[in-house]
């Protein structure tokens, strides 16, 4: 079997969110020699583009999305050691939680899920954290990007106390620091500090990217 | 006439029927099989304590509610409860049958009455927002449309509830962000009121908390349910359950979490103090699967919240349902479609409170021309909901014998005695080509605005006529809770 035929079957598996099916088909093209940052490109992300292409054109729907952002963040645990073993650039690491005396779960959620999908290494904190659990979380985890979330306009300040509690513990610059929720704005988000705001959990993979590849 | 009809009836107002008796019992009986197989978490020790001692299993957070104890809690809850404005007037009865509309609460962003932008929403908007609602003849209750951005950060309830409660001779719906703001807020009930136990008599206010979907009771929403029912403050107790997202996609799926992570509050309040008043329901819709939004305007809010009227009446309880709210960023034909088919289910489905009326953007902004608007599709809705009076008068065969074939109705005393109860618009466009034209040619939006601005500008309400010491002690309840987030940020801020 050709590689490049394996990566197609491995876009389609993702594409259709098979998780297992797309499991045996990187280990078979692991097997086969192919090398990890192949599989990476032609066959996964190439098929997350694709997906999320799918989505914007509302020829997906997001339960299928979700699947595939699983199946996605399944196949990185595999693929990923393999990348950092040949000193191949990976996405890199998302750390987000809900900012303290907040409990709004399910956007955060979301946006963590669209951030596997995009192949990054995700740990999500949980919700109602306070600002030292996001300090330890950078410290621990040594994220490239931080996101914060806040679906009240009282726990909003919170985000900029995590900031500054960043600050203090001399890591700012070592994130970058995406926000979002309901009320928050991109106005905010420049008075708070944070690098960048995204309105929704696809806007939040677009503008991730842009970033990193700014950077 | 002499005789009369045997069981004659003139008037049906209509309602309509989602659910089978069969279903309504299925879905019930999944609520009390979940309440008891797979249970709740209750943040509150003091309520897991309680729940426990009658019989409820608590392995640590999680709290397994048997049958009996849901049962209990249902024969125990009041089957009206009245509610007083300030001044001491009955101001609404919270029971099965009767139908209240009315904004909603907290949304952060606000449309600028002026400007017609979106901004963030500040305190004087809390006064307007009541005054209007009050001057607004279909509009039933009082909320507040936004959450203040303009006082110490943690006081937008208690500042709203103050400014709100004294601008309003209507039922005035209240939530807080913790237990000490909810007291403070029962405090100046009882200011108005004039003491604790007029509060209890007359309960100017009621209180509105929300449980965390799906099936979480946390801290604080549990602490304010606790507080509400000891001391007799009229309480909803809601989840926003989220289709898809934190309950089933399924809709009978829905109800079943829906109806159940609200029980708990009851079941609770009715163990602290039996007979005081809860209301459960809720915002019922379905996570938008392109958008991932919570949608407002979604066709299924209308089936869900009127599907789940029709089980919390099963349940014997009043409900809290929703309608009058629009997925829209600005006012055009679908901020109207959306809110006259959620506002004409809800009139149908027979729900006690209905709010939201006035949301946009999905819950994201308050908009009071959005309330407007609604009041007259609320008028509106109401006039399908009388129903066709039927007796010999209105049948009017004398009527029609006397005009006969080819003649009119226009002379009769009957059309003057029966014209009057047709609906007539404030706001609906009647107008002939010629007049319509001569007024500038007017779209529904302009018209809302300039009634908007007209009540804005000249209604008054009663804040005038609150007594100067009731007021001067309002104030000092807003100066100590300032002293006391003050002392309570302090040790943060030094760390
Ligand atoms: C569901 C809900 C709840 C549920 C949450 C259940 C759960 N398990 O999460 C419950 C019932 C618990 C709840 C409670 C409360 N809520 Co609430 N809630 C909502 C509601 C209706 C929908 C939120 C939601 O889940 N939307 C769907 C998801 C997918 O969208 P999202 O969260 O916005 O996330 C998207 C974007 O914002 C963005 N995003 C989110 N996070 C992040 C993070 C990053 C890094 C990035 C880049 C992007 C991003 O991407 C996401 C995906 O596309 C909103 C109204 C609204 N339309 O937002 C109110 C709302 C947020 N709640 C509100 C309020 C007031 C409360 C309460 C205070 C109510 C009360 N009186 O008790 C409590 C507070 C509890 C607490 N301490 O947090 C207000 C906030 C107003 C304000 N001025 O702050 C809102 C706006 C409702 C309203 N109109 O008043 N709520």
């Amino acid at each position: 079997m050709s590689t490049s035929s394996t990566c197609s079957q491995i876009s389609e598996a993702l594409i259709a969110g098979r998780q297992e099916e797309l499991l045996k088909h990187i280990h078979s093209a692991l097997e086969q020699g192919t090398e990890a940052e192949q599989i990476m490109n032609e066959g996964l992300v190439a098929a997350m583009d694709a997906v999320g292409q799918r989505w914007k054109a509302g020829d997906m729907f997001l339960p299928e999305v979700i699947r595939s952002a699983k199946a996605m963040s399944g196949a990185m645990e595999i693929i990923r050691p393999k990348l950092i073993e040949s000193n191949v650039k990976t996405m890199g690491t998302f750390v987000i939680g809900t900012v303290l005396r907040d409990l709004h779960d399910i956007g955060k959620n979301l946006v963590a899920m669209m951030m596997e999908g995009a192949g990054f290494k995700v740990v999500n904190l949980g919700i109602d954290l306070e600002p030292q659990v996001f300090v330890d979380a950078v410290k621990e985890h040594k994220p490239d990007i931080l996101g914060m979330s806040a679906l009240l306009t009282t726990t909003m300040p919170q985000m900029g106390e995590v900031i500054n509690a960043l600050k203090e513990a001399g890591i700012r610059d070592q994130v970058k620091i995406i926000v979002g929720g309901a009320p928050v704005t991109e106005e905010f988000a420049q008075e708070i500090g944070a690098d960048v705001y995204a309105a929704n959990a696809a806007a939040t993979v677009d503008k991730v990217k842009a970033m990193m590849s700014a950077a | 006439m002499a005789t009369t009809r045997a069981n004659q009836i003139d008037n049906i107002t209509p309602r309509f029927a989602l659910l089978s008796d069969d279903q309504k019992q299925r879905i019930y009986l999944g609520m009390i099989k979940t309440l008891n197989d797979t249970g709740a978490h209750v943040h509150h020790d003091e309520a897991r304590d309680i729940l426990e001692q009658h019989g409820a299993r608590v392995v640590g957070e999680r709290v397994f509610i048997p049958p009996q104890l849901v049962r209990r809690a249902l024969s125990t809850v009041p089957p009206t409860t009245t509610l007083f404005n300030w001044e001491g007037e009955e101001s609404c009865r919270i029971e099965i049958g009767r139908t209240y509309f009315g904004p909603g609460p907290t949304p952060p962003f606000f449309i600028d009455p002026d400007t017609l932008e979106r901004r963030k929403y500040l305190r004087k908007d809390a006064a307007m927002v009541a005054r209007v609602c009050d001057a607004l003849p279909n509009i039933g209750y009082v909320d507040s449309l936004g959450s203040i951005s303009d006082v110490t950060n943690g006081l937008a309830d208690l500042y709203e509830h103050a400014d709100q409660i004294q601008n309003t001779t209507k039922p005035l719906m209240s939530w807080a962000f913790n237990v000490e703001n909810c007291r403070d807020e029962h405090r100046i009930g009882i200011v108005l009121a004039g003491g604790e136990a007029e509060f209890r008599q007359r309960p100017n206010f009621i209180h509105y908390g929300e449980p965390i979907s799906p099936l979480v009771s946390d801290y604080h929403a549990m602490s304010k349910c606790v507080y509400c029912a000891t001391h007799r403050i009229p309480q909803v107790y809601t989840p926003c359950s989220i289709g898809g997202a934190t309950v089933p996609a399924s809709h009978a799926g829905q109800l079943v979490v829906g109806l159940s992570e609200a029980m708990v509050g009851v079941v609770v309040a009715q163990l602290i103090n039996p007979g005081t008043c809860v209301v459960i329901g809720g915002v019922q819709s379905i996570l938008d699967m392109r958008q991932s939004i919570y949608s407002y305007g979604a066709p299924e809010l209308s089936l869900l919240s009127a599907a789940l009227t029709e089980m919390v009446h099963f349940c014997g309880l009043p409900m809290f349902s929703t309608s009058g709210c629009t997925d829209t960023k600005t006012m055009e034909a679908q901020s109207g479609m959306e809110a006259a088919l959620s506002i004409h289910a809800a009139m149908l489905s027979g729900a006690t409170f209905v709010h939201d009326n006035g949301y946009t953007e999905s819950g994201k902004t308050g908009s009071i021309f959005q309330t407007v608007l609604d009041d007259e599709i609320i008028g509106m809705a109401r006039a399908i909901q009388q129903g066709i009076v039927v007796n010999d008068e209105s049948l009017a065969l004398e009527q029609i014998k006397r005009v006969g074939p080819g003649g009119h109705y226009l002379y009769e005393d009957h059309t003057l005695e029966w014209a009057r109860r047709h609906w007539r618009p404030t706001l609906m466009d009647r107008d002939s080509y010629e007049d319509w034209d001569r007024k500038g040619r007017p779209a529904m939006r302009d018209r809302v605005v300039k009634k908007t601005r007209d009540i804005i500008e000249n209604y008054e309400g009663p804040a005038a006529r609150v007594p100067a010491d009731a007021r001067k002690q309002i104030d000092a309840i807003l100066a100590e809770a300032e002293e006391r987030v003050r002392s309570q940020s302090r040790p943060k801020q030094l760390q």
